[in-house]
């Protein structure tokens, strides 16, 4: 299997004293969906924020086999490394369809044409709301048009942070169930950041446990297919805590 | 209707008329403030004496004092100045916009300043006669008395106005720029290059201020503060739309011009200045989010 993205040795630090990441590595294979799964502030964004270029870090970070800590944010967007921030910050004041050319910014004007239908098509929830600010939006529609905005771009990674904050159940659902069928439909790599380990074991293949802005475990989904072993897995990364 | 209620009247439209052509013009410089405002959050003090300098190059290019051009080819000559001036500008504040807009806002006095000292040292304190060659005619109407110069600006102004409008309602572009003013991290997260949208906002206030410096001289003169002391009703207008609205600084800019006009034909030309600052007080306490805001909405 060729790798998607590779991390070896990545830190990150806000300001002179503190580190919100520690020698961090993992690797994404092409079509694979990796997760990270840590408690708040184990520096989960952090890790995803220093691969799309939002923030400096140190370390090395290849994307298809390239180096590409050089390069700013928007050149690794026009590369296909498409960050779906926590918090969906989408443009509240912008209606759905211009959020979404947005997300296709640097397309030619018919490929954003025919991937906004692509992406409504998926959505098909915000389909009938395209021109509506997106303020307006409920807040599971809201996540939807934040994934979605992260698929105009053509992405060959996708950075999902949370995508199911604030969503009720069974919109969470109905997000992953979307997530799985792009999944099938493409060999679209996702770094998938959660705390609901449930819902993630639904799609991914990998994950990583932080702790402290390090990678403390690391199990396959194919190992945590049993209840006891996921069990075991919970209370020996995430504590009693993360157990729901 | 009694004599004293008719002559009010008849005064009255012809003040607000000529007080709606002046204040298209204190638009279009309230424009450009917002659109750098809106994009960078940093007020451009070097606005005016830059819009200023391009008025005098436009004059030093046609008037034989530099050059002896037609005065369309100075224009342009004039235009790129401005634009260069822009690049340099955003060029040398561009560091410090992400750092600090605070800073980055005292940086442009520096830049007025330069400007102000580039005017005086090519073209000294004199005052110089900049005129526009626009029809020379005059009509009466409804009891308005219109000029062709008063034509002249209303066209300019709605089509360089509509025009901007267009692009930032119904463009790519403009979808980046409300982007980038509401949520710069959404636009940088796309991949958006926020320096290259700050600077559309640069090359478009630079030449909206030009456009108003060129059609404000002709009322006047030109010295090294005319367009400068222009501005000042510009950031009043832009300050009455809530500093952060583009159709806010249309609205603001027609009221101001029409009220300045009203404040000095009936209390007292030697006060306008007090008044203008009265009334950016005012809209600051009563309309603190600019005339335009919805109740409870956000500035767009
Ligand atoms: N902008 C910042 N400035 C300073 N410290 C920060 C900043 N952002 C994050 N941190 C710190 O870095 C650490 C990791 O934060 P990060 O946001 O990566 O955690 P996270 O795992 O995403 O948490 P959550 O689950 O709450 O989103 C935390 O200790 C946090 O306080
Ligand atoms: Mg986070």
């Amino acid at each position: 299997m060729t790798e998607v993205l590779s991390v070896s040795g990545l830190s990150v630090f806000y300001g002179t004293s503190a580190q919100a990441v520690e020698n961090v590595s993992f690797a994404v294979g092409d079509g694979q969906v990796v997760t990270l799964l840590g408690a708040n502030g184990a520096g989960k964004t952090s890790i995803m924020k220093a691969i799309a270029g939002l923030i400096p870090s140190r370390g090395e970070i290849l994307f298809g086999g390239e180096p590409i800590s050089a390069l700013p944010a928007r050149e690794r967007v026009k590369r296909g490394i498409i960050y779906v921030p926590e918090g969906r910050e989408i443009v509240a004041n912008m209606s759905v369809r211009e959020n979404l050319v947005l997300g296709g910014y640097h397309l030619a004007a018919r490929d954003r044409r025919t991937r906004t239908e692509m992406v409504l098509d998926l959505f098909p929830e915000i389909a009938n709301k395209a021109d509506r600010a997106a303020w307006r939006l409920s807040g599971g529609e809201q996540q939807m048009l934040a994934i979605g905005r992260g698929l105009m771009a053509a992405p060959k990674l996708l950075l999902l942070d949370e995508p199911s904050l604030g969503l009720a159940p069974m919109l969470v659902r109905r997000v992953f169930d979307r997530l799985a069928a792009i999944r099938r439909e493409s060999d679209l790599a996702i770094v998938l950041v959660e705390q609901n380990l449930a819902m993630s074991m639904r799609i991914c293949d990998e994950l990583h446990f932080l702790r402290g802005g390090r990678i403390i475990g690391h199990r396959t989904a194919a190992d945590l297919k049993d209840n006891a072993a996921r069990q075991e897995a919970i209370d020996a990364y995430l504590g009693a805590a993360s157990a729901a | 209707m009694s004599d004293g209620l008719g002559n009010i009247l008849l005064d009255l439209f012809p003040l607000m008329w000529s007080g709606m052509i002046t204040g298209c013009l204190y638009a279009l410089g309230a424009l450009g403030l917002v659109m750098i405002f809106k994009s960078s959050q940093v007020v451009n003090f070097s606005h005016g004496n830059v819009a200023g300098f391009a008025a005098f190059l436009i004059y030093g290019f046609s008037s034989g004092v530099l050059l002896n051009l037609s005065w369309g080819v100075a224009v342009l000559l004039a235009m790129i100045a401005v634009v260069a001036i822009a690049f340099l500008i955003y060029a040398v504040i561009s560091p410090l916009v992400f750092e600090s807009e605070l800073t980055a806002t005292i940086s442009t006095l520096g830049f007025g300043l330069i400007a102000q000292g580039a005017t005086l040292l090519i073209f000294g304190a004199d005052i110089v006669n900049l005129d526009l060659p626009i029809p020379r005619f005059s009509m009466s109407f409804l009891g308005l008395f219109i000029t062709g110069y008063d034509l002249t600006v209303l066209a300019v102004a709605v089509v360089t106005i509509g025009t901007l409008f267009f692009v930032v309602d119904y463009t790519k572009l403009g979808i980046a720029f409300r982007a980038i003013s509401e949520n710069p991290f959404a636009a940088e997260v796309c991949g958006l290059n926020l320096r290259s949208i700050h600077l559309f906002s640069w090359i478009v206030a630079a030449i909206l201020g030009v456009v108003g410096a060129l059609l404000i001289v002709p009322t006047t003169f030109l010295s090294v503060t005319t367009v400068a002391a222009f501005m000042l009703q510009a950031f009043a207008a832009a300050v009455i739309g809530g500093f952060a609205s583009l159709p806010g600084s249309l609205v603001g800019g027609i009221l101001i011009g029409i009220l300045m006009n009203l404040f000095t034909f009936y209390v007292s030309a030697e006060f306008t200045s007090t008044f203008l600052l009265v009334l950016i007080l005012l809209a600051l306490n009563v309309f603190p989010n600019g005339i335009l805001a919805r109740a409870g909405g956000s500035r767009v």
